[in-house]
């Protein structure tokens, strides 16, 4: 192994010192550029055919053939992962969940109490379930993340273990028991990308729960999934505290409405522009994800049970 | 034969990387930073056989991480940068060693492939006009990925390089026989 590390180091400053260079590189070292031109022509007609997507990328029968074989194998390597998070848990968070949800549970009880008690807040809640005449408790297909972009892609993406052949199709809404996840982008036979609405190419369209403003919701692409929350109206303000719900796509596709996104932490004024920008804590953790339904039928009842704080927590974990 | 077992080999370190990476590491992520597995599997060989290998090992394994779910971006983004690190450091495996690489040199070519994938990627997205790409979130990303890149690497490298030095003892036993 030694002799075969140094030869090719002892070649090259042979040959670097004959005049022979001038002639021609030596064998091994033309080999070896070669072979790197090729790769990066091979890369950059990669990303040049890939980069056209309105027409179909011709990339694509590659990504379902990959997802064909790995979707099989995140499936397996997340479930053998389980065990070690359940120890996890037992050993180091059992007490924090333990002391967190006792504290949620009392806080969203608080939260429902506020939210039937005040007329305003009761009256808003009518309005909603008259303006939403689509009554929406989805049809969900559950799905369990197995696989989660890295920051390092600076894409804001995951892996649910459902496709195709369970009825999930591109531009459905991804939620979970906290809220809004985020909508499928790309499906194969048994696995579906999901575009978190934390991803700087994602924007959901909100309303804000108090005064029923419209607005638009954007991520930043931030870890947490911070989103920017912009009104349409530039005259209205939302004020700290204000939760915000999709407001739902023509078709129901690619967002159902009535699905709780997050809450107002600050407002801010826009620079040289006229109009306000929120800062919205997402109610979903896009770290903490695991099993997430998919809408894949029609609504079918009124939305209210999906923006009541009880619910929320209920649905969740 | 040994050729053939040798890129076997390869092809099921990265296959075993890229799903690893997306589906286990991706849990214990650092401020979602997780750790590089396919670099670090390149870089191990590219360490063991030479640029060539890294080259081509760095295509075969960014071109998993560009078509593999949860992958939403444009394909040849990590090839390309993958491709170029594993070069890369394949060439200072032939600079620096007489002997045997040292642990310093390895945990320097890491940080150098991490820097150097990183920016290539984060280059042709804003090349491609991707609004994904926080060029201000780049330093801390890079940074916390080296870091932990290092810490992967302490394990898997000498792994690689081990296994891969195995097959490469048992052809050179090959050739000295007849």
């Amino acid at each position: 192994m030694l002799k075969d590390l140094g030869t090719p180091a002892r070649s090259a400053i042979r040959s670097a010192g004959t005049p022979l260079r001038s002639a021609g590189l030596p064998r091994e070292i033309r080999r070896r550029r070669t072979v790197l031109v090729l790769v990066i022509l091979a890369c950059f007609t990669l990303i040049v055919l890939d980069a056209r997507r309105s027409t179909g990328s011709p990339v694509d029968p590659l990504r379902q053939a990959a997802a064909g074989v790995f979707g099989p194998l995140e499936s397996t390597a997340s479930s053998a992962r389980q065990p070690v998070d359940n120890l996890r848990d037992r050993f180091a968070e059992m007490d924090r969940l333990k002391a967190e949800n006792e504290k949620l549970k009392s806080e969203n009880d608080k939260l429902h109490q506020d939210l039937n008690t005040s007329d305003y807040a009761r009256n808003r809640a009518a309005e909603l379930d008259g303006l939403l005449k689509i009554a929406p408790s989805y049809t969900m297909t559950p799905a369990r993340v197995i696989g989660i972009g890295s920051a390092q892609s600076f894409n804001h993406t995951v892996t649910i273990d459902t496709g195709t052949a369970d009825g999930v199709h591109v531009d459905m809404t991804v939620l979970n028991g906290n809220g809004l996840v985020g909508r499928v982008v790309r499906t194969t036979q048994a696995t579906a990308t999901v575009l978190l609405i934390g991803d700087r190419n994602s924007t959901v369209g909100g309303r804000l729960n108090a005064t029923m403003a419209l607005g638009f919701v954007s991520g930043r692409g931030e870890v947490g999934g911070t989103l920017d929350y912009k009104l349409v109206d530039l005259k209205a303000q939302p004020k700290v505290g204000d939760r915000i719900v999709t407001w739902g796509s023509s078709g129901n596709a690619p967002y159902v409405p009535g699905v709780p996104i997050g809450v107002v932490t600050s407002v801010t004024a826009n620079q040289g522009a006229l109009g306000t920008t929120a800062t919205v804590k997402p109610f979903v953790d896009p770290t903490r994800i695991d099993t997430v339904g998919v809408v894949t039928g029609p609504p079918a009842r009124t939305p209210r049970s999906q923006i009541k704080p009880t619910t929320t927590a209920g649905k969740g974990n | 034969m040994i050729a053939l077992l040798r890129i076997g080999l390869a092809a099921l370190f990265l296959m075993v990387a890229v799903t690893v990476q997306t589906s286990v590491l991706s849990n214990i992520a650092v401020a979602g930073v997780t750790c590089d597995l396919v670099l670090i599997v390149v870089i191990a060989l590219a360490l063991s056989r030479g640029p060539e290998w890294g080259a081509i090992a760095g295509f075969s394994g960014g071109l998993l991480l560009d078509v593999v779910p949860p992958a939403d971006h444009t394909a040849g983004r990590w090839a390309l940068a993958l491709a170029i690190a594993g070069y890369v450091a394949g060439l200072i495996r032939r600079e620096t060693s007489a002997g045997p690489v040292g642990p310093l040199i390895v945990a320097a070519t890491v940080v150098l492939g991490a820097a150097l994938s990183l920016f290539i990627y984060c280059a042709t997205g804003s090349l491609l006009h991707d609004p994904s790409v926080v060029w201000s979130e780049f330093g801390v990303r890079l940074g916390i990925a080296a870091g932990y890149d290092v810490v992967g690497a302490i394990v898997v490298i000498p792994l690689v390089m081990w296994v891969m030095g195995r097959v490469m003892a048992a052809r050179e036993r090959r050739r000295v026989l007849p």
